[in-house]
């Protein structure tokens, strides 16, 4: 165990090292000049002297008047502690202040809509492995559900229910006129803000998984073992107990990859609704060639994908007997 | 196993949301109300949460007196509908920065400069009069002096009063650190004194009259007392948190989709101008514009300054209201320039430059692209409020307007001849040319302008495609002159056709040009023209009108650039919480806009004029 | 069983499978508008035709016209075609990778599985949007080649696994044991034992890669990564919501996309299940 897992960590490590310098140079190769774009938005500079001692104060800032080798160093020693630079999109904001402040809402947005439409997914989808009408009515939904285009539906529930009924609001995290503080008006007032937008990662996400569900499940009670249960007379509930536990497996593993993409945040679920998020800030960083926000959206994507990957090894040593044994040895 | 499982799942449901919603964003605030009332029979007060005390304050008459205490500044949680403004339209990103030098002030903290910090002049560019703001007057006394009067009562809003001291402060700020954009100005600016609290002297060497005009209402006054202890890096590149201005708002809160702005009670201009009466305004960004066009319909924004596709149609429907009540709806506020990059082939001979000036179906633009929300401009660029400078002559002889078959004459009669059958001519020595005009990806309307200006140019014969790069890059080859031919807008409301002509033809020629003459058109005689016409002072209206008509012909000669239509000033505002909008039928109006770089043209006048509905 | 009589056997299933009847005609349906559409609509898809802007459904136009005036129906069919290229280029690329990389990783077992697998892992996790966001950055032309490369490097760690997990199966069962014994060389036993086997699995890998892909497409598209120029029902979807299509109540310029493509993808998807149902025995419901 401790050699799995010793070998485990230091694949990690080196992917690790490897992920953040790729990250590291990635935006440094981007074609355009951030400090021309930083100097653009001063807008009239109309001094050639001074517009050379700017270009030589930002590129100083910035610290891109270093040579590259000793920008590579200055990035990890900054990132062990824990500074990602400054934003060029919204100088002076420090990288990991603009990271921090956005985060929060996506997270809000994410986890819960990935662990409920997970649960219930799985729930439905059990549920239709059941018995063959409800198979033939909970599929449908599902087939439908995960073959719809994200944007389209959270557009469509947008319009529907935001404009049309005007049940929900349709943009921002909390309403324009509320200062944050903590009252029920202002709780009730977020919930209505997320609701829209949760509702339609969730129902994504749940078509998803229900179909997924039902597959795995319908697979496992195919196998032998099922038969070889019926057989001895075990009833049924027994029967898809067990096809149950062996159906969730990947499932855990899917819920895992999916809690480890959270960090990214939802980019078309931000823009079509107008929410805060890493997602919206990423696009615009890309639009407006922020080396140093992109680099630490990136990394913070890395290591929250890291973490998974780790999570599922060790999630699956936990559940799954077999992997245990391949460890000693045996194979699988 | 399952129940262990659903009770995990649910218990992490709750947590994560308790704990996201405990996090460094929202910070829970104490709730305490001090209320103000008026003194009558009865005194009412309203839900008090932790009352420390309740003041009671006696409605008193405006006395100017010189508040030496800080401005408590109110703290509701819940903004009342009836004193909150919501705008949109200005502001894309979240707030960085409130620093009236830095250029993050203007795009996305839209109201430091303005709201917070305010000019010694302000401009109505619907009369073209410059009026006095902190300045009570301002002339010059002879041909290199420039005299200005501060009002008396000035005051900043941590209560220390402005003075002649803190205007020369601001203008030698720039002396001291070249890296300020109004540094160029002491080319010509040799000093500033001030001969008391309230008389500034201005000494010039060969001053450039109507760029000082420009300076006069775009300079925002700092205080002295707060800057002088800054560093040169905090001053060029600060970030000048809790900013600390003679304006009429003061910074209350902002989000990362929000800039919330509370009114402040002791400005001195109450006294003089009136009083805004939004007591909130709260400036929203929204992702994009359709999410922006939603809001408008749904009702929850009162001024929008997005371009909204359809307005025209909402605006008939009764959804909204415009400057204009019908076609185009919109005052004009900039012209778009389609600028061609002079020192590439075939953009550098000037006869082709005018064959594609007549092949660009500006009345599909107009017309299709914009639904006519926009008017075509005139051929010298000018807006309407300074086209008493077009000089009609010039136009009647070398203006230009849609005509394709025209556009095929000239390129024929200019050896542009398609030798190769492939329906674009090529150049006089026989190579095919393949050209692009950009504009970022994501600006629809600049988007489907294009599109129409390509799919017209070929059916001229010209190979133009509509190419739609990323905001960076398209900005980078702006600046850096690799483009073939792009769109610009940067000319906007002014009180002087030189701004116009400044950006034009801006020089020298360097290797990043960052305002203007992108398309690096070098020409010495009309750079002389334009310098002349910088010295001609803004009282001479003939001087200026003769000036123009020169630069005017030359460029008309020669078509370095092409101004194509005027960009509106994207106003859409419902009178469901505000009235008294200003309009073409207003007895005076100003412009409804939140835009940077407006709010001294005449938008903080809007906010004054504005009346709640009761 | 000999090949001719279990090919006849599926056949019979296949036909008989309503599931897959059913969705096979639909996306059939789909695949000959897109052919056969281009010819029937008279107007290009981005002519500005309606002076009138945006006008409903008519016998006229018969999808309606967008803010322009252009011919919904045409943008539609010229869509499609655009959006089947790039599911099948796409889909098939990441078949392909997913094949040579699940099923090296499958048969050859030991490191070299352990290298891919990490591989996979990573490629599985990373959230491709933001990778392509970042490589789109990099390349200023957009077209729909390089949008099918896209897609098809990030979208194949699903196909690997599955034919990963498959081949392990195959490789462990006795027929293979038993053609190794008697001699054969590796390449022939993989043509002639274990593909032959697995080829059902591939055909439905592919299907799954097809419909993925179409989703991706289209919200890259979307997003602004699309191809410039040229017309897919995600750019269509994109102008449709930049120029504010629901807002101002042309909703025939921004629904027909959305639903075509559900119909697309979903009828795929549930063609998959219904050729996983013929293929293997123990699924068939009698």
């Amino acid at each position: 165990m401790r050699r799995y897992f010793g070998r485990k960590i230091l694949i990690y490590g080196l992917t690790f090292i490897l992920a953040a310098t790729i990250d590291w140079m990635i935006p440094r190769f981007m074609p355009g000049d951030p400090i021309a774009n930083v100097m653009a938005r001063i807008g009239a500079v109309v001094n050639p002297a001074a517009a050379q001692a700017m270009r030589d104060y930002y590129t100083h800032i910035f610290g891109l008047d270093l040579p590259m080798w000793q920008q590579y160093v200055n990035f990890w020693n900054s990132l062990l502690h824990g500074d990602l630079g400054i934003s060029i999109y919204l100088f002076p904001t420090p990288v990991t202040t603009v990271l921090m402040r956005a985060v929060p809402y996506d997270l809000f947005l994410l986890i819960p809509s990935i662990l409920l439409s997970w649960y219930a997914g799985n729930k439905f989808g059990a549920f239709a492995a059941r018995s063959k009408w409800l198979d033939n009515t909970v599929s449908p939904i599902g087939y439908i559900l995960t073959a719809t285009p994200y944007m389209w539906l959270g557009i469509l529930l947008a319009w529907l229910f935001g404009i049309v009924l005007g049940w929900f609001p349709i943009a921002g995290a909390y309403g324009f006129n509320l200062r944050p503080h903590l009252s029920w008006t202002f709780i009730w007032d977020v919930l209505h803000h997320w609701f829209l937008p949760f509702m339609s990662l969730f129902l994504v996400g749940f078509g998803g998984q229900a179909i997924g569900m039902r597959n795995m499940i319908i697979y496992e009670l195919e196998a032998d073992y099922s038969h070889y249960l019926e057989a001895l007379g075990a009833p049924r509930r027994l029967v898809r107990k067990y096809a149950f536990r062996n159906a969730m497996l990947p499932q855990i593993t899917g819920l895992a990859l999916s809690l480890g993409v959270v960090v990214a945040g939802a980019l078309v679920t931000e823009v079509v609704f107008s929410y805060p998020g890493i997602g919206y800030l990423l696009l615009a960083a890309i639009q407006n060639q922020d080396y140093f926000l992109i680099q630490g959206c990136f990394l913070f994507i890395i290591i929250g994908v890291l973490v998974a990957n780790f999570i599922i090894d060790v999630t699956y040593v936990i559940i799954d007997p077999r992997t245990r044994r391949g460890m000693t040895g045996e194979t699988a | 196993m399952k129940r262990v499982l659903s009770t995990t799942v649910a218990l992490l449901v709750v947590l994560t949301m308790v704990l996201t919603a405990c996090g460094p964003t929202p910070t829970p605030e104490k709730i305490t109300v001090r209320e103000t009332v008026t003194v009558k029979e009865t005194v009412t007060v309203k839900e008090t949460v932790t009352v420390k005390e309740t003041v009671t304050v006696k409605e008193t008459v405006q006395v100017p007196v010189v508040v030496t205490a800080v401005p408590e500044k109110p703290t509701e949680v819940v903004y009342p509908r009836n004193e909150t403004i919501y705008v949109s339209g200005a502001a894309w990103g979240p707030a960085s920065t409130w620093n009236p030098f830095q250029p993050g002030s203007l795009a996305n903290t839209t109201g430091t400069i303005g709201f917070v910090y305010e000019f010694l002049f302000a401009f109505d560019p619907q009369t073209g009069k410059v009026t006095p703001w902190l300045a009570e007057s301002g002339k010059w006394t002879n041909a290199t002096t420039y005299d200005v009067i501060l009002r008396k009562g000035l005051t900043w809003s941590d209560g220390k009063p402005l003075t002649a001291a803190d205007v020369k402060f601001t203008f030698e700020l720039s002396q001291k650190n070249a890296a300020l954009w109004f540094s160029p100005l002491w080319t010509y600016l040799t000093g500033v004194t001030a001969a008391d609290e309230t008389h500034l002297t201005f000494t010039f060497k060969d001053p450039l009259y109507q760029e000082w005009d420009n300076y006069l209402y775009n300079l925002p006054i700092v205080p002295k007392h707060l800057w002088e202890s800054k560093t040169a890096e905090e001053t060029n590149s600060g970030a000048n948190e809790k900013p600390v201005g003679s304006g009429a708002y003061l910074y209350d809160t902002r989000g990362e989709d929000r800039n919330v702005w509370v009114r402040n009670e002791n400005w001195w201009g109450i006294a003089v101008f009136g009083k805004p009466a939004p007591k909130r305004i709260v400036d929203i960004r929204f992702s994009s514009n359709n999410v922006a066009l939603g809001a408008v319909i749904k009702g929850d924004i009162d001024l929008s300054n997005n371009f909204l596709p359809g307005v025209a149609t909402l605006a008939k429907a009764g959804y909204v209201k415009t400057y204009f009540a019908d076609a185009p709806f919109m005052l004009s506020a900039n012209t778009a320039v389609l600028f061609l990059n002079t020192t590439k082939k075939p953009m550098d001979d000037a006869k082709f430059r005018r064959a594609l000036a007549f092949a660009i179906d500006v009345p599909s633009i107009v017309n299709i692209a914009y639904a006519q929300l926009v008017k075509a401009a005139s051929p010298t660029g000018l807006l309407p409020s300074l086209s008493r400078f077009d000089d009609a002559a010039v136009l009647a002889k070398l203006g230009y307007s849609f005509d394709t078959a025209k556009a095929k004459q000239m390129l024929a009669a200019a050896g542009y001849k398609d030798t190769n059958g492939d329906k674009f001519v090529e150049a006089p020595d026989g190579s095919a040319f393949a050209l692009e005009v950009t504009c970022p990806f994501g600006w629809s309307d600049w988007m489907a302008a294009i599109d129409i200006i390509a799919s017209s140019a070929q059916a001229a014969g010209i190979n133009i495609k509509a190419v739609t790069p990323d905001y960076g890059a398209w900005n980078t080859a702006l600046q850096g002159g690799t483009f073939d031919m792009t769109l610009n807008n940067w000319a906007s409301m002014s009180n002087t056709p030189w701004t116009l002509y400044n950006l034009l033809f801006r020089h020298p020629i360097q290797e990043q040009m960052q305002s203007g003459n992108f398309g690096r058109y070098n020409n010495k005689a009309v750079f002389d023209l334009v310098d002349a016409l910088a010295k001609v002072p803004t009282t001479d209206e003939a001087g200026m009108k003769a000036a123009c008509a020169k630069i005017q012909e030359a460029m008309l000669t020669d078509m370095p650039m092409i101004p194509l239509w005027y960009n509106g000033l994207w106003a859409q505002f419902s009178e469901s919480a505000w009235t008294n909008w200003p309009t073409e039928k207003s007895t005076s109006p100003t412009l409804p806009t939140t835009w940077s770089g407006y709010w001294q043209l005449g938008g903080l006048m809007t906010l004054i004029n504005l009346k709640p509905v009761q | 069983m000999t090949k001719q009589k279990k090919k006849n056997e599926f056949l019979y299933f296949a036909l008989r499978n309503k599931k897959l009847r059913v969705a096979l005609s639909v996306v059939l349906f789909f695949l000959v508008l897109a052919f056969v559409g281009p010819v029937l609509a008279h107007n290009a898809p981005f002519a500005y035709v309606n002076p009138m802007g945006a006008e409903p459904p008519s016998a006229k136009y018969w999808f309606g016209t967008t803010f322009f005036g252009q011919d919904v129906f045409a943008q539609f069919v010229h869509g499609l075609r655009a959006t089947f290229l790039v599911g099948a280029l796409a889909g098939g690329l990441g078949t392909l990778i997913g094949i040579l990389v699940g099923f090296t990783a499958g048969y050859r077992g030991g490191i070299v599985d352990e290298i891919l697998n990490v591989l996979t892992n990573i490629v599985l996790v990373i959230p491709t949007l933001a990778v392509l966001l970042i490589i789109a950055a990099y390349l200023q032309v957009r077209s729909i080649p390089m949008e099918c490369i896209f897609i098809g490097f990030t979208a194949w760690p699903w196909a690997a696994r599955a034919i990963r997990a498959q081949t392990f199966s195959l490789r462990a069962r006795e027929f293979v044991d038993l053609a190794r014994l008697s001699g054969m060389k590796d390449r022939k036993l993989i043509l002639t034992e274990i593909a032959p086997n697995m080829l059902s699995y591939l055909v439905m890998t592919f299907i799954l890669q097809f419909g993925g892909a179409i989703l991706n497409a289209a919200t890259l598209d979307f997003i602004g990564l699309g191809p410039t120029n040229a017309v897919s029902l995600g750019l269509m979807m994109q102008y449709s919501v930049l120029w504010g299509a629901l807002q101002l109540g042309s909703w025939w310029w921004f629904i027909p996309p959305g639903l075509a493509i559900m119909a697309i993808v979903g009828a795929l998807y549930v063609m998959n299940v219904g050729l996983d149902e013929v293929f293997n025995p123990k699924l068939r419901e009698m």
